[in-house]
């Protein structure tokens, strides 16, 4: 499998870069870690004329606390996010910790796993969960949007040809919070999920009741999705077994799930629900225990 | 165990490891010619369709392509494995029979010419009815995939040993199974891949990434219409094999035709999705057994039934349904057998040999089997195994000779090593012990093609100066470690240290080997290099002998000094002669001692160059029945395991945590080498019954043939594996030594079945156990 010819750019910065993709068009595309990219490339899945490499964009780098709010670089590779530290919430490190292998973590990046925005894919499902919201960087200046909202389908999303993403926002980690994360596969590491959930949990000051709940279920749709149903169950009550066996319920009721040569629907419904209640109970002795418990 | 040895049994540094560690070993992919031309194939993207029309102007056309060829331009010859079933065209004539198919082949000055040349390639097909499946395939009125084999039947066996419907009837116990397991793919590491050059010499080499030099080398003389002496084959290192690059492919083929049409180097090689198309790897097996027992676990009779789904082509497919067969003759005394085993053409990528010939799935359903059988009667599994495995001298009911058998060593080895009698009926729900065992043959009795050749043949040659000995064979190092297992047995016989034994190996120029497959090699090329390792040893002390004025049998060499028994010899005279030629060297012999390096220079001089050489051959073996070709070898291998497992029952995930693992190999040559054999075997063992599974859309074509979606174990996957080496000796092999390669496979794949059963209840019948089947399973048996 040989890669096609394509001229090669790497802007020094944003401006230089959403500059030359506003002149390109759908000619160029963006080059990050490359592990979805190149991949495509050498299926003939895209032929751009152009890729930009975004590796000199000091914009889409490092990490920030902001107001109670972390700002993320898109840049980040899943391998930083997986090591964690005190910005990266602990539920993103959980997913980002189950993408493909260790050699693949050190290429792949947040950008990059939200941009194909794969049904499965380990970042974004934590991401959404987190009620991230994703900053689009155009020819018009920046725009944020929430990620709720911003998968389209398979590889499609509200991002537009000519803009970078260059951030994504989510609420610091902070006591009372969990997130719970479970991934299910035929085998141990380099595995696209045949059902994965993340479970974002944020608990009243009584440590009991549920403020705010997500349940986001990956590979039961076209896109990584909310499950309505179980957020609503969640919301208000005391968390334990009971009401998390009906959000259980009832995110196996909200999954679309489709038969393919991977798993039957059935079989993926089932496993939303088994799946779902595990990261509940992950998530809720992350939000109890220790005071330095991070989402 | 037979003990006292210099070199064999020890863990001796592999010849290849400083190469492959500091990236200097050579494969295909690093080895270039100037001048190469770059070939692809035309591949067809229908399963079953006529061809009405092949035109190549346009790719002809396209600047940078220097030839294109079709069956036009070829011999009209068919070949494949067996001589009885040569039933592949290298192009198809009129006629595609899988996706993959070969149409035409290109060479261009590089790879994307040729392989846009490939697309320009116009063919008109005329599609006809895809048959998917056994049932498609032998469905009344199914369109016949080859004209030649009516009802698509590829082959048929029909075999009994003793009387089984007589033994049913005297027995206490008759227990019917059934089991259904999928196609696999190799997954070797490197792709196959081969570069043809054409010498003004009229010689055509081809470097192939194979595992068998000489049947490359004889198809590609047959099919281009060389002499033998006109083929060289060379195989540099190889990423794997593990059975599907044990025969020769389309692009040695091709790339063999191109360069002698173009008089250019000609490099082709296959991309992953390729390799899943050329396949030749494990076939989907569907078995069903009956077996007879007495009340007191006595096994008496197996009435056994196979059908193999093919694919398009023969390829090694016979052998693979007798083999399916003949391979539950042991390791348990099994007085009454019959089979009835049938291979069925579709429209799929042919399906050939995989480590584990042909008995891997059946060996699955007979242990299994056997746990049930066990359970009924209120017997531990391992009991009833001790109750009827064979011992060392036992002949199977169709005639496979147990020369040597440490069947009880390995089942107490595990037994003991795994902690069965703490854990068997004791563990927590959710967890489960299971064991198997399983036999194999060291080697296929007869070659490929019907012949008396030798099965192979060595040359060892001493260094003119003594320092050292090389040994020259055509042998294929693979990955398994077989030129370090054959420097030490040459290090052995010829009584030098192993770093005084060079090693070339895997060119057909070095002589007759058959290649690395049905485990052979260490028996069989073991036993030539240690025979010409003999003889060069005899040789060097004949002429000191003579020199010495003594006996002959008074000397021998050990660890690269003459050894000099009885009354003490001077000889001043040699040594003095060797110093002097000397004059100089910082590192003259010394010490009492006469060395290696002195014997072998005098011999030298008296001689010349030395030669010695070997050779071997299986003797008559048993067996006078048909199909008793396959089965029959100079010695089998065996083994046992325990595995341990944990089922999540609301996922339906195996987690293999601990295998505790028993081979008979006679004697380890390389101890390490072995141990690395079976733990490869569990994991490929482990693949197989887990996840992996060639899956196909409704028009025949692949849906996961890539190392994405084609799931085989990772290193997370992989079990505690605890490997114990039992050492019975073998009579037939080399210093003692017979197999581990493949026979090691034997008992994974039961083995987990038999463990999953304890954890769970459930028989399941039908692998991969994903854990969508598990959880199914397990509903229904809730249900139920
Ligand atoms: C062997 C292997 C295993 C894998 N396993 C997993 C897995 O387990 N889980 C999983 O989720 N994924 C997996 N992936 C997919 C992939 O690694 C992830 O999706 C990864 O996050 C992609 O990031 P990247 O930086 O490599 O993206 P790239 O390949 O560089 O880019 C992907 C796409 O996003 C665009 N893009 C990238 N960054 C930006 C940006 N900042 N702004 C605008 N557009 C951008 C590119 O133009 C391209 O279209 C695997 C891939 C491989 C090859």
């Amino acid at each position: 499998m040989l890669l096609p010819t394509f001229d090669y750019y790497r802007p020094a910065g944003l401006p230089e870069a959403l500059s030359l993709l506003a002149e390109m068009g759908e000619d160029a595309r963006p080059l990050a870690g490359g592990t979805d990219l190149l991949v495509n490339l050498k299926l003939k899945k895209a032929a751009p004329k152009a890729l930009l490499d975004l590796g000199s964009l000091e914009e889409l780098k490092g990490n920030r606390t902001d107001d109670g709010k972390v700002s993320l670089g898109a840049l980040n590779t899943a391998s930083r996010l997986a090591s964690g530290g005190p910005e990266v919430p602990g539920l993103l490190s959980l997913g980002a910790g189950a993408l493909g292998s260790p050699q693949v973590r050190n290429r792949a990046t947040l950008g990059g796993n939200l941009v194909t925005a794969r049904p499965a894919a380990d970042i974004c499902l934590p991401l959404l969960a987190l009620g991230a919201t994703a900053v689009l960087a155009g020819p018009q200046g920046e725009r944020e949007v929430p990620l709720d909202g911003y998968f389209q389908g398979p590889g499609y999303t509200v991002k537009q040809p000519g803009e970078i993403l260059t951030r994504v926002l989510v609420g610091a980690p902070r006591p009372g919070v969990g997130g719970g994360y479970q991934k299910l596969g035929l085998r141990q590491a380099m595995e696209i999920a045949l059902v994965n959930v993340a479970v974002y949990l944020e608990l009243e000051g009584d440590g009991e009741t549920v403020a705010l709940a997500r349940v986001a279920l990956g590979a039961v749709a076209p896109v990584p999705m909310l499950s309505p149903g179980a957020a609503q169950a969640l919301q208000g009550t005391p968390a334990g077994e009971k009401i998390f066996t009906e959000a259980a319920e009832a995110a196996a009721a909200d999954a679309k799930p489709i038969d393919d040569h991977r798993g039957s629907a059935a079989y993926r419904r089932d496993m939303v629900r088994t799946l779902t209640l595990r990261a509940l109970r992950q998530a809720l002795s992350q939000a109890q225990g220790s005071k330095e418990a991070r989402s | 165990m037979s003990g006292n040895f210099e070199v064999i049994g020890s863990r001796a540094a592999r010849k290849d490891a400083p190469n492959k560690s500091t990236g200097k070993a050579q494969y295909i992919e690093d080895i270039k010619f100037p001048g190469e031309l770059a070939g692809a194939l035309l591949q067809s993207p229908h399963a079953h369709a006529k061809i009405l029309n092949i035109d190549t102007s346009k790719a002809q056309a396209l600047p940078g392509v220097v030839a294109v060829i079709t069956a036009r331009d070829v011999p009209a010859v068919k070949y494949g494995v067996s001589p009885a079933r040569y039933d592949e065209n290298l192009f198809a004539v009129d006629r595609v029979r899988y996706v993959g198919d070969e149409i035409a082949a290109v060479a261009a000055e590089d790879l994307t010419t040729a392989q846009k040349a490939v697309e320009l390639i116009e063919v008109e097909y005329e599609p006809l009815p895809v048959l998917l499946s056994v049932d498609q395939a032998t469905a009344e009125g199914a369109p016949w995939i080859h004209e030649e084999f009516p009802d698509n039947i590829c082959a048929q066996v029909e075999q009994e040993f003793g009387d089984v419907e007589a033994a049913f009837a005297d027995c206490d116990l008759v227990q019917e199974g059934s089991f259904f397991s999928k196609r696999q793919d190799g997954a070797f590491i490197e792709p196959n891949q081969c570069v043809a050059l054409m010498g003004h010499d009229g010689v055509l080499t081809l470097h192939s990434s194979t595992q068998v030099p000489h049947y490359v080398q004889r198809t590609v003389a047959m099919v281009t219409g060389l002499n033998m002496s006109q083929v060289r084959v060379v195989k540099p290192y190889v990423g794997g094999g593990f059975g599907p690059k044990a025969s020769a492919t389309p692009i040695d083929l091709s790339a063999s035709f191109l360069a002698m049409k173009t008089g250019r180097p000609v490099r082709m090689a296959y991309t992953r999705e390729q390799v899943f198309l050329f396949s030749r790897a494990r076939h989907g097996f569907i078995h069903k057994m009956k077996i007879g027992a007495k009340k007191d676990g006595t096994l008496m009779a197996l009435d056994h039934q196979a059908t193999l789904e093919g694919g398009a082509y023969s390829s090694f497919g016979i052998a693979t349904v007798y083999y399916a067969g003949s391979l539950l003759g042991g390791p348990y005394k099994l007085p009454n057998m019959r089979y009835h085993g049938l291979r069925v053409f579709t429209n799929k990528p042919a399906c050939g040999a995989q480590r584990g010939h042909g008995g891997v799935i059946a060996r699955a359903l007979f242990e299994q089997q056997l746990d049930i059988i066990a359970e009924k009667l209120g017997m531990d599994p391992i009991e009833l195994r001790l109750k009827n495995m064979m011992e060392t001298g036992d002949v199977t009911c169709n005639d496979l000779a147990m020369s040597s058998l440490g069947m009880r060593e390995c089942i107490e080895a595990v037994k003991n090593g795994s902690g069965w009698d703490e854990k068997k009926g004791k563990l927590p729900p959710g967890k489960g012990i299971g064991m198997a065992c399983g036999f194999f043959v060291s080697g296929a009795g007869y070659p490929i093609y019907r012949s008396e050749t030798y099965h192979c043949t060595i040359m060892i040659k001493a260094d003119e100066d003594g320092g050292g000995v090389t040994v020259y064979t055509a042998s294929a190092e693979i990955g398994q470690g077989s030129d370090t297992a054959m420097a030490m047995i040459a290090a052995e016989a010829v009584g030098i240290p192993y770093e005084q034994v060079r090693i070339k190996s895997g060119d057909t120029d070095f002589g007759i080997d058959l290649g690395a497959y049905s485990s052979r090699t260490t028996l069989m090329t073991g036993h030539a290099t240690k025979e010409a390792g003999d003889n060069l040893k005899a040789m060097i002390l004949e002429v000191l002998a003579q020199e010495l004025g003594i006996g002959q049998e008074r000397l021998d060499i050990k660890n690269g000094l003459v050894k000099i028994s009885g009354a003490p010899v001077d000889f001043t005279a040699i040594r003095t002669g060797y110093i002097k030629e000397h004059r100089g060297w910082q590192d003259q012999p010394q010490g009492d001692e006469l060395t290696f390096r002195e014997a072998a220079r005098l011999a030298y001089l008296r001689r010349g160059t030395l030669v010695a050489t070997g050779k071997y051959k299986p003797p008559v073996l048993g067996g006078k029945y048909k199909g008793a070709a396959v089965g029959t070898s100079p010695a089998y291998g065996c083994s046992a395991q325990v595995a341990e497992v944990s089922v999540d029952f609301e996922t339906g995930q195996i987690k293999v945590e601990r295998i505790t693992d028993a081979h008979d190999c006679g004697q380890a040559v390389n101890l390490t080498s072995v141990e690395a054999q079976m733990q490869g075997s569990v994991s490929m063992g482990l693949g197989e019954a887990l996840f992996e599974e060639v899956k196909f859309d409704a028009q025949g074509r692949i849906l996961n043939a890539s190392l994405g979606e084609y799931h085989i174990p990772t290193v997370m996957d992989m079990p505690e594996t605890k490997c114990i080496v039992v050492e019975s000796g073998e009579p037939n092999g080399p210093f003692g030594a017979k197999e581990v390669g493949e026979g090691a496979i034997m008992p994974t794949i039961p083995a987990i079945l038999n463990a999953v059963r304890n954890a769970t209840g459930l028989v399941l019948e039908e692998t991969p156990l994903t854990p969508e089947r598990v959880y199914l399973a397990l509903k229904r048996h809730k249900g139920a």
